[in-house]
């Protein structure tokens, strides 16, 4: 009856610890953290009107991932892939975007199958909206969500209650007030698609060098009906400097006291005893008979 | 996590991987044991270290084993670095809101395939609630991270050789350990190699 | 639990606890057993919150005897050891868990080899070589680091066991009764610490019944009726 409780179900959470830990969680100094995304990311459309460009929507993220004060990651991806035409960036609790955009991207992906069309951007919306909301606000996923379908291009935000806003212009994460503040002050409709990149790795900068959740390098992704472009790494403003010397130790300064060595290598003896034409001590070899007949010469005479 | 304390890193070096733990295991700030060896193997070359809280890396230990074993008797060939990785992931987060205490390391040589002839040495570590990274130098969990961030980013380098990574990842963990209460009491390193794995006890301060 | 130690030696491991019982300030009893024998080579020294103590121990206890009548063999230390733990383990997640904190004793009478396990009751498990559990631990796990050495005989480990209850009566105001036993190859022995020479008495009863004064310990599973 107990042994349940450390087997997997089928689906779903599962909350066979969350009793324990309330239970003694108190006790502990504070429940570790999570790895949160501290995050700036934002989201444009661009094109059409009268730019005589693809209509399109452009994505950008930074890269740094945080757990508290520390920087776990320092070059992550946080543009992540729904179906080739719609990227979602995410930020708030690690975890919850990937395994809410992993889930949603199986989800959509049946569903293209199963209505034999590629899935719209408000499908996504809609699927984000209702998993988030039924877990109202626990699972932490805060969305940019954009695409391009036969609708047009799309562009969301998704908050981890269940919200959704339709904007021409979206930022979020804790950088999203200095991305937006260079969104406010250069946003034009029907941006060239250069000016949109350009635009969203402004304000990507600007989250990165302005607000210490965020960090690191420039992702973007540029989607329009003709496909997507993913420019991982677009800038990179905070390269590790060289180190000018190197840090080897000189083999022999660590002192151990036991060593045990698993050979990998399988290596193994052959010493035959028997075999075909092989000269056996002390063993009198009998010939196998032949015949004449068919099959004779092989041993195997049929008509004997 | 305070509450037994205990740290792992593990380190990419040219066509190797180091995994290293500490052997402390405490109650609060009291020493119980010094043998607490918190990285397993998984295979002949694939290794995890399971920091965090003890009874979490008794339970969860057992329950990889079984899952590992399911996996090779379903597929009946040995599981990759990064389809495990991905295997702890999704039992963590299978406990998002009641999460296990453990941060996890992953630290493998994957083989070569036919459609991978030269994989590249694999490493990665998870949050609590299975948010995975995959460093591409090195990766740091426990009591002492904050510690071991610092020193590994500073001591670590790219294509070392087994015997130079097993000094720079042997010095970055005691050296972080030592200024770390809760960790220490011992360390035990595993270099993987193609052709073998060793594994070596280190002289480590005892206080 | 208020103070309980173990000892391994080169073929032995001592087992002691105190034996009171009560509710915070009030001493109910001076001469509760909290030491469990759970097979004919294993006992148990546990505390923990009163109630929930006695009947984590008797549910081990019984187990351990089924086992052995299914088995015709009793769970090795090491397996009894990991059973215990993962029981504890899916208690804490359930919704009232067992608060027991105990010593786990055995003798592997296959390896010739004593073990010792510390054993929390969140499931934590730590293989030990000495261990202490309650408010004992403050004083005598620096004892035991002080005195014990590997491979000690059964006179010397008596002798560290000594000085851990002497640091105990002297350093912890409260005053405590003491309860110990060893285990060997022979089986389990009770051993009265407060006399001059425990060992002389076991040595002597143990001449006189040749070898097999077993404490508490299951019958052996053909006495039951079931047949190998």
């Amino acid at each position: 009856m107990v042994s349940k409780a450390v087997e997997t179900p089928n689906a779903g959470f599962d909350f066979s610890n969350y009793a324990r830990n309330e239970f003694f969680g108190q006790r502990l100094q504070g429940i570790p953290k999570a790895t949160s995304t501290g995050t700036t990311i934002v989201g444009v459309i661009f094109g059409g009107g009268d730019s005589g460009e693809e209509p399109g929507v452009c994505l950008g993220a930074d890269t740094r991932a945080t757990g508290g004060p520390i920087v776990a990651d320092k070059n992550c991806e946080k543009i992540h892939y729904l179906t080739p035409q719609i990227r979602c960036c995410g930020a708030g609790t690690a975890a919850d975007t990937e395994f809410v955009t992993n889930l949603i991207s199986s989800n959509l992906e049946l569903h293209a199958l199963s209505q034999g069309r590629p899935a719209r951007v408000v499908t996504a919306m809609t699927m984000l909206k209702q998993y988030l909301f039924r877990y109202q606000g626990h699972v932490g996923a805060h969305l940019v969500l954009g695409g391009v379908d036969v609708t047009g291009p799309q562009l969301f935000t998704v908050h981890a209650h269940g919200s959704t806003d339709k904007l021409p212009y979206v930022t979020m994460g804790s950088g999203s007030l200095a991305a937006m503040a260079v969104f406010e002050s250069s946003f034009k409709e029907n941006m060239k698609r250069e000016e949109a990149i350009a635009l969203v790795s402004r304000a990507i900068r600007s989250g990165i060098f302005n607000d210490l959740g965020s960090g690191s390098n420039v992702d973007v992704a540029v989607i329009t009906k003709n496909g997507t472009e993913n420019l991982r790494n677009y800038e990179m403003p905070n390269e590790r400097g060289l180190k000018s010397r190197n840090y080897k130790f000189r083999r022999g300064t660590t002192a151990w006291t036991k060593e045990s060595i698993r050979s990998l290598i399988v290596s193994e003896e052959i010493k035959s005893t028997s075999g075909a034409g092989k000269d056996q001590g002390g063993v009198e070899v009998v010939p196998v008979p032949t015949g004449a007949g068919a099959g004779g010469e092989e041993g195997m005479e049929i008509d004997s | 996590m305070e509450n037994n304390g205990g740290s792992v890193v593990a380190m990419i070096g040219k066509d190797c991987v180091a995994i290293a733990s500490d052997l402390r295991l405490g109650n609060q700030a009291v020493g119980i044991a010094s043998n607490f060896d918190k990285v397993f193997p998984v295979n002949d070359k694939l290794y995890y270290g399971l920091p965090g809280l003890a009874t979490d890396v008794y339970t969860l230990k057992e329950h990889l084993r079984f899952r590992v074993n399911m996996y090779r008797m379903k597929e009946e060939r040995e599981i990759t670095p990064k389809t495990f990785t991905h295997l702890v992931s999704s039992t963590l987060y299978e406990k998002r809101f009641g999460p296990f205490f453990i941060e996890p390391v992953v630290a493998g040589l994957p083989t070569p395939t036919e459609l991978d002839p030269h994989p590249k040495p694999f490493i990665s570590t998870m949050d609590t609630i299975g948010c995975v990274t995959t460093p591409k130098d090195f990766a740091v969990a426990g009591t002492a991270a904050d510690k071991l961030y610092g020193v590994a980013e500073g001591l670590w380098e790219p294509d070392l050789e087994p015997e130079d990574l097993f000094e720079t990842v042997s010095q970055t963990l005691l050296n972080a350990v030592d200024r770390d209460a809760l960790s220490g009491w011992g360390a035990v390193v595993h270099i993987i190699t193609h052709d073998k794995v060793i594994t070596r006890t280190l002289r480590a301060r005892m206080d | 639990m208020e103070c309980a130690f173990g000892i391994t030696g080169k073929d032995y491991v001592l087992l002691c606890s105190d034996m009171a019982a009560g509710r915070s300030i009030i001493r109910m009893k001076s001469d509760e057993n909290k030491i469990k024998a759970l097979g004919p080579h294993l006992a148990m020294a546990y505390g923990g919150e009163p109630g929930d103590t006695n009947n984590f121990a008797e549910y081990v206890e019984r187990n351990m005897r089924l086992y052995h009548i299914r088995n015709h063999y009793p769970l090795l230390p090491a397996s009894a050891s990991a059973w215990i733990r993962r029981t504890l383990a899916e208690s804490i997640r359930s919704r009232n868990p067992y608060a027991v904190n105990l010593l786990l004793a055995g003798y592997d009478t296959t390896t010739s080899k004593p073990h010792l396990y510390w054993i929390d009751y969140l499931g934590t498990k730590a293989v030990v070589p000495y261990a202490a559990h309650g408010m004992g631990v403050y004083v005598s796990l620096s004892t035991m680091d002080k005195w014990w050495f590997n491979d000690m005989n059964k006179r010397e480990g008596v002798e560290v066991l000594k000085k851990c209850i002497d640091e105990v009566q002297k350093r912890i105001t409260v005053h405590f009764n003491f309860n110990c036993i060893l285990i060997d190859k022979d089986g389990i022995h009770n051993i009265n610490i407060d006399s001059q020479d425990p060992l002389a008495e076991l040595e002597s009863e143990s001449k006189a019944a040749s070898g097999d004064i077993v404490v508490d310990a299951p019958n052996s599973p053909l006495d039951v009726g079931v047949t190998a």
